[in-house]
């Protein structure tokens, strides 16, 4: 029995508790707008486009690659989640592939670095206040989307990823690795406003 | 709960004094009422049934017209009251959206029970009368800042009069209640130093 246990706890299909996982990405999602209005809208074009102190990404090329990911999915997540049916559904099952890409984004468990993929690679000089406005937006409907998905079932709905679009992903996969890709570019976006500090 | 009712009883003490026996009539009435960010309290359509008193957080009252266009009428926060009061007293359908901005936390009474508060207790129904015309001069002053006021000098006065809301409220609320286009508004946030 014990051995039966332990080999479930080591498989990497994860059940969630549906509630729990949604309010727990709401709090993350909650926590990046807010620091997004805080710390970022009322900064200078120059400030926001200013590159990192070694060289990396500018705050506003950090959520511009994030908007390059929600200008994909937010459309597609929209759609899906309200074609399908309303019903109670308590849990969601990660896939294995899905726990794979949300792990490998989350700052947490994912500590490699990676190359933005073709379509993802923010230009240098942006329209900083467009794109800090364009940010909370889509954040803002992600609140929406996740709180619609309460009433859904996110193992039904697959969504194909943006980067590989042969492969289809669970909305709860989609829902956990988008949150965990915007946490990875928020904390590098926060870096760049301590200039001194050397990350 | 304890700390709310303090809160509203110096707002309504700053409005019309109370003895204790009106002041404890109204606290008793009173339920805490949390919403999340962009929560709609009150839909437009909705008859309000609450008074709610804003004790954390940023909402606004919209009007969405035909074209789906949204006007913001005005910021609630705390430490006043909020909501749709045209719809809660006189009790008919709302013709505005009544929604969170930020993470909010409210206590709110049945307009039923504060009806019958009021009819008993002249001192509270005094109150009320007070408030709103504190509430009716400061929407006829708005009226004269969207009418006359410069985009900069409306920007202004914002700031003056809440001078934490940049930090708390997307830009596009602000711009919308301002009535200025979202570009101008970041240029004014860059040039204008407060």
């Amino acid at each position: 029995m014990r051995n039966f246990a332990l080999s479930i706890n080591r498989t990497p299909m994860k059940n969630f508790n549906k509630k729990a996982l949604l309010q727990r990405l709401d709090d993350q999602v909650e926590q990046h707008i807010a620091d997004a209005v805080a710390l970022f809208q009322n900064r200078d074009d120059e400030f926001l486009n200013r590159p990192s102190v070694n060289g990396g990404w500018s705050i506003a090329q950090c959520l511009d690659h994030l908007n390059s990911y929600g200008h994909y999915y937010l459309p597609r997540m929209r759609e899906k989640l309200r074609a399908a049916p309303s019903m109670e559904k308590d849990d969601f099952t990660s896939t294995w592939l899905g726990a794979y890409f949300t792990r490998m984004m989350d700052p947490e468990t994912g500590k490699g670095k990676f190359k933005a993929f073709k379509g993802h690679i923010p230009p240098a000089h942006l329209d900083s206040a467009a794109v800090v406005s364009e940010f909370i937006r889509q954040r803002e409907e992600l609140l929406y989307l996740l709180r619609e998905g309460a009433r859904k079932d996110l193992d039904a709905i697959r969504i194909p990823i943006s980067i590989l679009p042969f492969i289809r992903m669970k909305m709860g996969d989609v829902f956990q690795f988008i949150v965990a890709h915007d946490e990875r570019h928020m904390r590098q976006a926060k870096r760049n406003l301590v200039p001194e500090s050397i990350y | 709960m304890e700390e709310s009712l303090k809160l509203l009883h110096s707002v309504v003490q700053a409005i019309h004094p109370l003895d204790y026996a009106d002041w404890e009539a109204l606290s008793g009435i009173w339920k805490p009422f949390t919403a999340r960010r962009k929560e709609v309290v009150t839909s437009a359509g909705e008859t309000e049934r609450y008074l709610y008193f804003v004790t954390d957080g940023v909402q606004r009252i919209y009007y969405l017209d035909d074209q789906d266009r949204e006007a913001t009428i005005a910021f609630t926060y705390r430490p006043s009251f909020g909501g749709i009061i045209d719809s809660v007293l006189m009790e008919v359908p709302s013709r505005y959206y009544y929604e969170t901005l930020t993470p909010s936390s409210f206590i709110r009474a049945p307009y039923i029970e504060f009806k019958a508060v009021a009819y008993e207790r002249p001192a509270v129904e005094r109150m009320l009368r007070a408030g709103m015309t504190q509430t009716l001069s400061g929407i006829l002053e708005r009226l004269v800042e969207v009418q006359c006021f410069s985009s900069e000098d409306k920007f202004r006065n914002l700031l003056k009069r809440s001078p934490h809301i940049l930090q708390l409220v997307p830009h596009k609320y602000l711009a919308n209640y301002l009535g200025i286009d979202p570009t101008n508004f970041s240029k004014l946030v860059n040039r204008v130093r407060i």
